[in-house]
């Protein structure tokens, strides 16, 4: 169990921000923490690993890691962290760089097997892609067997395939070690696959904490299938209209009648929704 | 548009899946829904939506049909385009839009002033917002 209630000032890009946060997580949750850029995630994992001066108080399995301004050293918290770049040793090979956290050859070995990295265990970082140079890093912030691991956008810098799969993997080594772990992600997919809690900070301040379904599904009414988009164009075919709405990298067309394209204007951020009843699923 | 006042009467539900049943000046209306947001309950007022593609309508109805909404409605006005047709309808104090094939308006000899059964399936019926 975490127990956290914070304060810091932040000076940041929109002027002077105070992040505040009064949580508890429970052993073994999978947290994701997501919010705009500059709303305090990464200061909030680096405030918990014991990188960023703190007022206000961190107690972790009742053991104290910050109380009456005395703050446990990084080395004494026992946390595996990940960035998103993936900070290896150059010059050790990937066994080495697992061994170098802790000489445990069985669990290293362990968890070279679970990510697939088993034959590359004599392999040099640079020699390595994006995805294993991560899976080694997840790997060696496992080595210490941590009590939380934290995860900064730690897949952001991957392609979309490699990232479902260290996703899975991720998955399994959460079930597997059942981490206490939060993860900084923007992604919808990746903390619905992944978390079973998100909490949104927003500028400095939590603002939602649920779980994924509750928080992520935009639904207004009883409309489960919703998105945000843009109109970029709208035209009077007979007695109907076809508005063409951006959503993402993708265009939609959707019919209104008159009175529903009355008040809509080029350029307006809108809704579209619509019954889960409704749309039809094929694969690719 | 569209936009109709109702209450809650009752809401059968099997896990997520909910068919919830108002009533609107005494004509029963049915929702069919994946989960509900907690603060729709019995009498909870609603204001319900559809699109105005999802309303078929029909004159003289007689038999039965599995349209869950069947919404006894006057025709106020008639915009006839080429190919489809643009009906305002009076439902109790409601103005309903359906919109239909000009040659379904033509073959139904659809007129102003007419008597029409408003069609809605239950899953073409939603919930725009609660109201308190």
């Amino acid at each position: 169990m975490i127990k956290l209630n914070i304060n810091k000032t932040l000076h940041g890009a929109e002027g002077v921000m105070n992040l505040h946060a009064n949580l508890n997580i429970k052993k073994g949750e999978f947290v994701a923490l997501s919010g705009k850029s500059g709303s305090g995630k990464t200061t909030l994992l680096r405030i918990l690993a014991g990188l960023e001066e703190v007022k206000g108080s961190i107690k972790v399995d009742e053991q104290a890691w910050l109380e009456n301004d005395k703050s446990l050293p990084v080395q004494k918290r026992e946390i595996g962290f990940v960035f998103q770049d993936y900070a290896l040793f150059e010059n050790m090979t990937v066994e080495k760089n697992l061994l170098f956290v802790k000489n445990d050859k069985k669990l290293a070995q362990h968890l070279l097997e679970l990510t697939e990295l088993d034959s590359l265990k004599n392999r040099y970082p640079n020699s390595l892609s994006g995805g294993q140079k991560q899976r080694v890093s997840i790997c060696r912030a496992l080595m210490k067997k941590p009590k939380i691991l934290l995860l900064d956008e730690p897949l952001s810098a991957l392609d979309p395939t490699m990232r479902s799969k260290l996703q899975n993997e991720l998955l399994s080594l959460h079930k597997e070690f059942h981490t206490t772990t939060i993860m900084v992600s923007h992604d919808p997919s990746e903390i619905y696959r992944l978390a079973n809690r998100i909490i949104v900070l927003q500028n400095g301040k939590v603002i939602n904490d649920g779980s994924p379904k509750d928080v992520l599904l935009k639904t207004q009414g009883s409309q489960k299938f919703s998105f945000e988009g843009e109109l970029l164009d709208i035209k009077k075919i007979d007695v109907i209209y076809v508005a063409i709405v951006a959503i993402g990298q993708q265009l939609v067309e959707v019919v209104v009648s008159s009175s529903e394209a009355k008040n809509l204007l080029l350029g307006d951020k809108v809704n579209l929704s619509t019954k889960a009843f409704v749309p039809m699923i094929t694969q690719n | 548009m569209n936009n109709i006042i109702a209450y809650v009467q009752n809401i059968q539900s099997l896990q997520n899946l909910n068919i919830v049943n108002f009533t609107c000046k005494g004509t029963p209306l049915k929702m069919m829904s994946l989960d509900l947001n907690n603060n729709i309950q019995k009498d909870t007022k609603v204001m319900l939506t559809c699109k105005p593609m999802a309303i078929a309508l029909a004159k003289n109805l007689q038999g039965e049909v599995s349209y869950a909404n069947r919404l006894h409605a006057n025709i106020l006005f008639i915009e006839s385009g080429e190919l489809l047709s643009a009906l305002k309808l009076q439902f109790e104090e409601f103005i309903l839009e359906s919109i239909i094939t000009t040659d379904s308006c033509k073959r139904m000899h659809l007129q102003t002033g007419d008597k029409v059964t408003a069609l809605i399936k239950s899953s073409d019926l939603s919930i725009k917002k609660v109201l308190v």
